[in-house]
C-alpha cells in the first residue's frame, strides 16, 4: 500500500471515530439526570413555562428525531446554540479555545525543551551523576498533579514575589509580555509532568539506540562521540518520542481543565465544566466533540509523522 | 534472565508436575526478591505501607475527629501544638482530616485500577485469543475509547451517575479498560503461538482453560507493572476530580477535596492546599517507585505509558 493511500485510509478511520464519538456523546449528554428547561429557568418557575421552553428547544421530540437533525447540522458546520448564553456554540468555542491552546502548547514546548537534553544526557551518562538527578527529577514531575504544582508556583511568584499576575488570561494581541506572564505558571504546570513523563521515553528510547549494532560500529570506527548521539542516535530515538508525545496528548488536555480552574482563566475546561453543571447540552457536545477531534487528528498526524520517519514501517498493519 | 528464559525454565520446571505450564510461582518469588535487593523497591514499599497503613487504621491513629470543628480556624502548622499540621478555614485538623482523607484516596485509586484491569485484560485476552472479527469488534471498540482524555470520561460518566464512592471510582478506571485490554492482547499475541499454548490445545483442553489457565499466567508480569504504575496515576486522576468538585462528596475528606478547599486560603493559609498535595506526591512517588523496580525484576520494556 502506497503512503498516500494509506493517509487516506487512516483520515476514514478517524473521522468514523469522531462520527462514533459524536454520537455517544449525543446519548451521554442526555443521559445526564435534570431537565435543562427547568435549570434554565431556576426553581420557580411554572410548569407551563418549563413546558413551552422544551418545546422551544425541541426537547419534546423522540430522541432520534433530534439525533438526526443534530448530525444534519454538524454536517452543515452548525454546533448549535447555547441554551445557556443564546450565543453560537462555534463562536464560543473560538472564544475560549486560544487560552487553552496557549496553554497546552506553551506547556509541551517547555516539556520538549527541558525533556529531550535531559533525557540524551541521562541516556548518555548512565549510572553517573547526571543521570541520578534526571532521573529523581522527573520522577517527582510525574508523581504530582499539575494543578498543584500551578497552586505551589502561584505562591511563590504571583503571591510572595509578584512576578507575575496569578488569575486570569490576556490575549496576545495585546502584547506578547502581558500574555506570556498569564501564561506561563498555567504552562509550566502543564508541562513538567508532561515532560517528566517524556523524559524518561527519551532516556530508554536513546539508551535502546545506543546499544544498536550501528551505533558501536560507528564508535569503534572512531567517530566523534557527540557527533554520533546527535546525529544517528537522536534520529532513531525520535520515533518513539513522537508517539509517545502524541499518546499522552490527552494527559495534557486533562491537566490544562484543572489548572485553568487554578489560575480563574475562561478556557476550554471551564466552559466544559460550567455547560455540565448548567445542563447546557448543545455547548457540553460541541466542547466534547471539538476536545476528541483535536485529539484523535493529532493522533493521525503522529502516526503519519512516524511511518514518514521510519520507511521501514509497513503500512496498514495493525498494531 | 529475560522474559523468555523465565518461561522457558517455568515450562520445563512445572511440566513435570503435570499440573500447569505457568510462572506463577516464579512470579512471586521474583517480587519478593525485588523488595529485598532494590532500593527504589524498598523506598516504594515503605512508603505504600506506611500511607496505606495509617489510612487503614484512621479511626485508631488519628488525634481528633476529622469533621469536628473544635479548634481556631486556620492555625499554621507547628509541630509541638494539637495541631501539628494546623487547621482548616472551619477549624478541624487537618492532620486527622489527612489520614481520613488517605482512605478513600487510596481506596478509589485501588479500586479504579482493579475495575479497569479485570475488564480490560478479559477484553484483550479474548481479543487476542480468538482473533477475526471478534478480535476486530472488541479492538475498533478500544478505539473508540481511546479517542476521549480520561478526564472527558470521568467528568461524563460523574455527570451520569452522580458523585459518589462507587461511581467515581468506576469513572476513573473506564478510562484503562483499553489500555489493559491493549497490553493484555499483545501479550497473548505474542505466546498463543508458543509450545505450551500449542500443548494445552493438543491435550484438548478447552478455550476458556487454555486461556485463564495457560494463556493468562504467562502475561501476568507486564500487567502487574502496569497495574502499579496506574494505580499511582489513579490516585492523581481521584485528586483532580476531587478538586474540580466532581469527586466523591463535596463534604468527605479526600485529599483532592482538601487541597480544593484550600484554594480560596491561598494568600492566608497555604499550608491546606500544599500539605495534601505533598502526600499524594510521596504515595505517588513511592507507588511509581516500586513500579520502576518491578518492571526492571520482571524484564517489562518501558512503554511511555506511566
Amino acid at each position: 500500500m502506497g503512503m498516500r493511500r494509506y493517509i487516506a485510509k487512516r483520515v476514514a478511520h478517524a473521522l468514523v471515530v469522531i462520527y462514533i464519538v459524536a454520537t455517544i456523546v449525543f446519548f451521554a449528554v442526555r443521559a445526564i439526570p435534570g431537565d435543562p428547561a427547568r435549570v434554565l429557568l431556576g426553581g420557580d418557575a411554572s410548569a407551563e413555562a418549563i413546558a413551552a421552553l422544551r418545546e422551544e428547544m425541541g426537547l419534546t421530540e423522540p430522541l432520534y428525531v433530534q439525533y438526526i437533525r443534530w448530525m444534519g447540522r454538524i454536517l452543515q458546520g452548525d454546533l448549535g446554540t447555547s441554551v445557556f448564553s443564546d450565543q453560537s456554540v462555534l463562536q464560543m468555542l473560538i472564544g475560549v479555545a486560544e487560552p487553552t491552546l496557549s496553554i497546552a502548547g506553551l506547556g509541551m514546548l517547555i516539556a520538549l525543551l527541558i525533556a529531550i537534553p535531559a533525557g540524551i544526557t541521562s541516556a548518555v551518562k548512565q549510572y553517573q551523576w547526571e543521570d541520578y538527578v534526571a532521573t529523581t527529577v522527573s520522577f517527582i514531575g510525574i508523581s504530582m498533579p499539575g494543578f498543584w504544582i500551578g497552586i505551589v508556583l502561584l505562591i511563590i511568584f504571583a503571591d510572595r514575589l509578584g512576578w507575575v499576575p496569578a488569575f486570569g488570561y490576556v490575549s496576545f494581541r495585546q502584547g506578547i509580555i502581558p500574555w506570556l506572564k498569564h501564561i506561563i505558571l498555567p504552562a509550566l504546570a502543564v508541562g513538567l509532568p508532561y515532560g517528566g513523563i517524556l523524559m524518561r521515553m527519551t532516556r530508554s528510547s536513546m539508551m535502546e539506540v545506543l546499544n544498536e549494532d550501528y551505533m558501536r560500529t560507528a564508535r569503534a570506527k572512531g567517530l566523534d562521540g557527540r557527533l554520533i548521539v546527535f546525529k544517528h542516535g537522536l534520529q532513531n530515538a525520535l520515533i518513539p518520542i513522537v508517539t509517545v508525545a502524541g499518546i499522552l496528548l490527552g494527559v495534557l488536555l486533562g491537566g490544562v481543565v484543572a489548572v485553568e480552574i487554578v489560575f480563574g482563566i475562561q478556557g476550554l475546561g471551564r466552559l466544559l465544566i460550567a455547560s455540565i453543571q448548567r445542563r447546557d447540552f448543545p455547548a457540553i457536545q460541541g466542547a466534547v466533540i471539538l476536545i476528541s477531534f483535536v485529539f484523535v487528528f493529532m493522533n493521525l498526524l503522529v502516526d503519519v509523522l512516524y511511518t514518514s520517519i521510519n520507511p521501514q514501517i509497513k503500512y496498514g498493519g495493525s498494531e | 534472565m529475560s522474559v523468555s528464559d523465565l518461561v522457558e525454565s517455568a515450562f520445563s520446571g512445572s511440566s513435570e508436575s503435570g499440573k500447569t505450564f505457568g510462572i506463577r510461582s516464579d512470579l512471586l518469588e521474583r517480587f519478593i526478591k525485588t523488595i529485598r535487593r532494590d532500593l527504589r523497591a524498598k523506598i516504594g514499599f515503605l512508603v505504600v505501607a506506611l500511607f496505606g497503613l495509617s489510612a487503614i487504621f484512621a479511626p485508631m491513629l488519628a488525634p481528633y475527629d476529622p469533621m469536628s470543628q473544635q479548634f481556631p480556624i486556620l492555625m499554621p502548622p507547628d509541630p509541638l501544638s494539637a495541631n501539628p499540621l494546623g487547621t482548616d478555614s472551619f477549624g478541624r485538623d487537618l492532620l486527622s482530616r489527612l489520614m481520613y482523607g488517605a482512605r478513600i484516596s487510596l481506596a478509589v485509586g485501588l479500586g479504579a485500577v482493579t475495575f479497569g484491569a479485570v475488564l480490560g485484560i478479559l477484553i484483550g485476552l479474548f481479543a487476542g485469543y480468538y482473533g477475526g472479527y471478534i478480535d476486530d469488534l472488541l479492538m475498533r471498540a478500544v478505539d473508540v475509547m481511546w479517542a476521549f482524555p480520561w478526564l472527558l470520561i470521568a467528568i461524563m460518566l460523574v455527570a451520569i451517575f452522580g458523585q459518589g464512592f462507587w461511581n467515581v471510582m468506576v469513572a476513573i478506571g473506564f478510562a484503562y479498560i483499553d489500555d489493559f485490554a491493549r497490553l493484555a492482547r499483545g501479550e497473548v499475541l505474542a505466546i498463543r503461538e508458543e509450545e505450551y499454548t500449542m500443548a494445552a490445545k493438543s491435550v484438548g483442553l478447552e478455550d476458556y482453560e487454555i486461556i485463564f489457565e495457560e494463556v493468562f499466567p504467562n502475561t501476568v508480569a507486564p500487567l502487574i507493572v502496569q497495574f502499579t504504575i496506574f494505580t499511582a496515576r489513579a490516585i492523581l486522576a481521584e485528586s483532580t476530580l476531587s478538586f474540580l468538585g466532581l469527586g466523591v462528596k463535596p463534604t468527605t475528606p479526600t485529599w483532592g477535596a482538601l487541597l480544593g478547599q484550600g484554594r480560596g486560603f491561598i494568600t492566608q493559609a497555604w499550608w491546606i492546599s500544599i500539605i495534601p498535595g505533598i502526600a499524594i506526591m510521596v504515595t505517588v512517588l513511592g507507588i511509581n517507585l516500586f513500579g520502576d523496580a518491578l518492571r526492571d525484576a520482571f524484564d517489562v520494556k518501558e512503554t511511555g505509558q506511566t
